[in-house]
């Protein structure tokens, strides 16, 4: 019996007018959610390697390993296109010194404001809000509509358990929307090695399972709008009591969570953290001037003591070599002390923001279409681990420049050093510098055992909610009055 | 539990009063034997399809006791409805289905899983319903094709107790005529039914036994033979002029003791 309603739930809806006509749209809206995200890719590809390439070519002519400030950029992700979470706020390319705090810029969204705007139609956005809204349509009426049109009377007149039709309408409704929509994400995906895009094998995966936690969705947005119309007497109050949930969770408890978060902790802005460090570097940068100033002239008076005009020479070069010592001792000392307070600072503000993040999503979870958004912004590698991933990769790279620098040069980067020519020297013409030396960046995503971990939260909380709903839709159809 | 009478349908001190204080069946007590059609005639409101609702598991008893072949409805509802078949005022059947589709998904929930396409066409075809509709969506389908469409539906389950909830409401004389003939062959084949109905016409021509009921309670009973001589328009109007005297006696009594 169980069989014989998911195959007649399943016959209902697709050979209904309006499943061909939405499975339609809908199927468009997903082909070209794969489409566009392969024309993005490949647009993000050629910017990347233009950019990759115009640094290369500054580098060029240069003379001075010292004087190298290399910037990095975040590579194109094929998934960042499917699901772009934050991938677009965040900067993607950085200029690397020797030492010093990195800023990452050059957001996506800075440089085309209007796609922030209107933001795309991305496979994310092509699950959360049209799938949904699909979703709905199509469950609104399941038990309140069989109702009204008197089917239910018919049905029930026959031995049928209650749990058994339930379970069969729900499987069968469930079957009925998710099955064809296999179809045009399978042919979605083919697209992306079609157009050349190059999915790994990780890729593949990770995309399998942002397909699996949107069918999960759909699955929760089903089984509420089973469960709705299982405590409605009317198709009408379903639907609008339905579409004021889906406005609350899909539109507003997001959102609603970021304010109430930012109300109850509050977060020192990076622009409080910059003036704060201003205010250090210029106090420091004060104190060492005195000490330049005096070791400057303690130097010079020593130079000037001397008559001949070779020893005078040679008393100028020490000094110099003893300035440039002395220099390099304070700037080292000064970043120490910048870099400490940096520590601090960044520390206290990553765990307010922490806090803060944990709460905001702690609170727009308890909305399906937050934990799929969570979730597919993790397995896409755009959720809000990004940019500190991104940075500890810069970071890394920070650190293998240095020590490039100093085996080149013999010398740590960044700050200034004081160089004087004397009269009559021979130039000392450097030759130009290989860009080819340069090390290399290279992006390493996430390892996929992190990532999965990341994601397996928001998956079982999706499953949760299928599991919640379906067993209110249960619970309400079992006291339903079918007259 | 299942009852000592041999009666297919049976309902003793059958009471249902509605969350809203309305007491829609008051103690009914009726028996349909095999081979007998039984028709509950009152107006709107007169409980009897309550009494089919209850007899179907549709709603709850307030007091006594509903049986379908001996089975108490409310007690062993799933084997009960196995020995029922229903046919509705409104047949409402799926819309994107086919005649052949809906009466195959039907049939299948009533447990009768053996039928072959064959047997689907040859009961659409005693009741009426041209074979060139057979694989028509119902969407377009008439009240009288619909009809036609449920009663197929009933026969096919071939079970001992039809329930009818006024069946000839809005049909078409013709069609009417067909179905009263449709009845009378059940009947012969020894179905027990119970129909609801307000048509006086069509009730006496098919009823062995006819229950009058108003405003939850059955008025009287009259049989075959009774009929035949009878004015039933006279009686049901009498009974129920009988039943307003009453009750605006009893009023006048209330106001007296009230004032």
């Amino acid at each position: 019996m169980f069989k014989l309603i998911v195959t007649k739930e399943l016959k209902e809806i697709i050979s209904s007018t309006k499943f061909a006509t939405t499975f339609g749209v809908c199927s468009l809206l997903i082909v070209l959610a794969f489409f566009m995200a392969a024309r993005g890719y490949h647009v993000g590809r050629a910017q990347y390697d233009a950019a990759v390439a115009e640094d290369r070519r500054q580098l060029e002519g240069q003379t001075e390993w010292l004087d190298v400030s290399p910037s990095v950029f975040l590579p194109p992700q094929p998934l960042a296109y499917l699901v772009p979470g934050i991938s677009n706020d965040i900067g993607r390319n950085t200029e690397v010194r020797g030492r010093g705090g990195l800023r990452p810029e050059g957001s996506r969204f800075g440089d085309e404001p209007l796609l922030a705007l209107f933001r795309f139609m991305d496979l994310e956005f092509t699950f959360q809000i049209v799938l949904s809204l699909l979703a709905i349509l199509f469950a609104y009426d399941a038990v309140c509509g069989e109702r009204e049109r008197g089917t239910l009377r018919l049905t029930f007149s026959q031995a049928v358990p209650r749990a058994t039709y339930i379970l069969g309408k729900l499987v069968g409704s469930l079957l009925a929307l998710t099955v064809p929509l296999l179809i045009p994400l399978a042919a979605g995906a083919l697209l992306l090695p079609l157009m050349g895009v190059p999915m790994s094998s990780r890729d593949w995966l990770l995309l399998s399972l942002i397909v699996a936690s949107g069918m999960l969705y759909i699955g929760a947005i089903l089984g509420l709008s089973v469960m709705v119309s299982a405590l409605t007497r009317r198709s009408s109050t379903s639907f609008v009591l339905l579409l004021s949930l889906w406005v609350v969770g899909v539109l507003i408890v997001p959102r609603a969570s970021v304010l109430l978060a930012a109300r109850s902790v509050e977060v020192p802005s990076m622009d409080q953290l910059l003036s704060q460090r201003s205010r250090l570097r210029a106090q420091l940068w004060r104190d060492d001037q005195a000490v330049i100033d005096a070791f400057m002239r303690e130097q010079l008076s020593g130079v000037r003591d001397e008559e001949d005009s070779m020893e005078m020479q040679s008393a100028m070069q020490a000094g110099i070599a003893a300035f440039n010592t002395k220099f390099d001792e304070l700037a080292e000392e000064r970043q120490f002390k910048l870099a400490e307070l940096d520590a601090r600072l960044t520390e206290e503000r990553r765990n307010r923001q922490r806090w803060q993040q944990g709460l905001a999503l702690g609170i727009a979870r308890i909305s399906p279409a937050s934990a799929f958004s969570l979730a597919a912004a993790h397995l896409a590698g755009t959720s809000l681990d990004l940019p500190e991933h991104y940075l500890s990769q810069v970071n890394a790279y920070q650190e293998r420049f240095a020590a490039f620098q100093k085996e080149k040069t013999g010398r740590s980067g960044g700050g200034i050093r004081l160089v004087i020519r004397m009269e009559g020297d021979e130039e000392d013409e450097p030759g130009p510098i290989d860009p080819a030396e340069l090390p290399a960046f290279v992006f390493n995503p996430p390892p996929l055992g992190t990532v999965l971990r990341a994601g397996v939260f928001d998956l079982s909380l999706l499953a949760f909610f299928n599991l919640l709903f379906f067993s209110g839709a249960f619970v309400a159809f079992l006291r339903y009055d079918v007259r | 539990m299942t009852s000592t009478d041999n009666a297919m349908i049976q309902a003793v001190q059958l009471s249902k009063r509605y969350e809203d204080g309305v007491l829609a069946l008051d103690g009914l007590n009726l028996q349909v034997q095999a081979g007998e059609i039984y028709g509950m005639l009152g107006g709107n409101g007169a409980g009897k399809t309550t009494a089919i609702h209850l007899f179907l598991n549709f709603i709850e008893p307030t007091s006594g006791e509903a049986h379908i072949a001996g089975i108490s409805c409310h007690r062993e509802p799933l084997e009960a409805k196995k020995h029922v078949a229903f046919v509705s005022e409104n047949v409402s059947l799926y819309p994107n289905f086919t005649a052949i589709q809906n009466i195959e998904y039907f049939t299948k929930l009533g447990g009768r899983m053996d039928l072959t396409r064959g047997d689907y066409e040859a009961v659409l075809k005693r009741v009426g319903l041209e074979s060139a509709a057979h694989d028509k969506r119902l969407r377009g389908f008439s009240k009288g094709m619909r009809q036609k469409c449920g009663l197929a539906i009933a026969i096919l389950k071939d079970a001992p107790v039809i329930l009818l909830d006024e069946p000839t409401a809005g049909l078409d004389p013709k069609a009417g005529l067909e179905f009263i003939r449709l009845l009378e062959e059940l009947r012969e084949e020894g179905k027990a039914i119970l129909m609801s109905t307000h048509d006086l016409f069509r009730a006496k021509q098919v009823v062995d036994r006819l229950g009058i009921m108003n405003r939850g309670v059955l008025m009287a009973e009259l049989r075959r033979e009774d009929l035949e001589h009878e004015d039933l328009e006279s009686v049901y109007m009498s009974y129920m002029a009988g039943y307003m005297d009453e009750n605006e006696q009893a009023g006048r009594v209330s106001s007296r003791r009230a004032g």
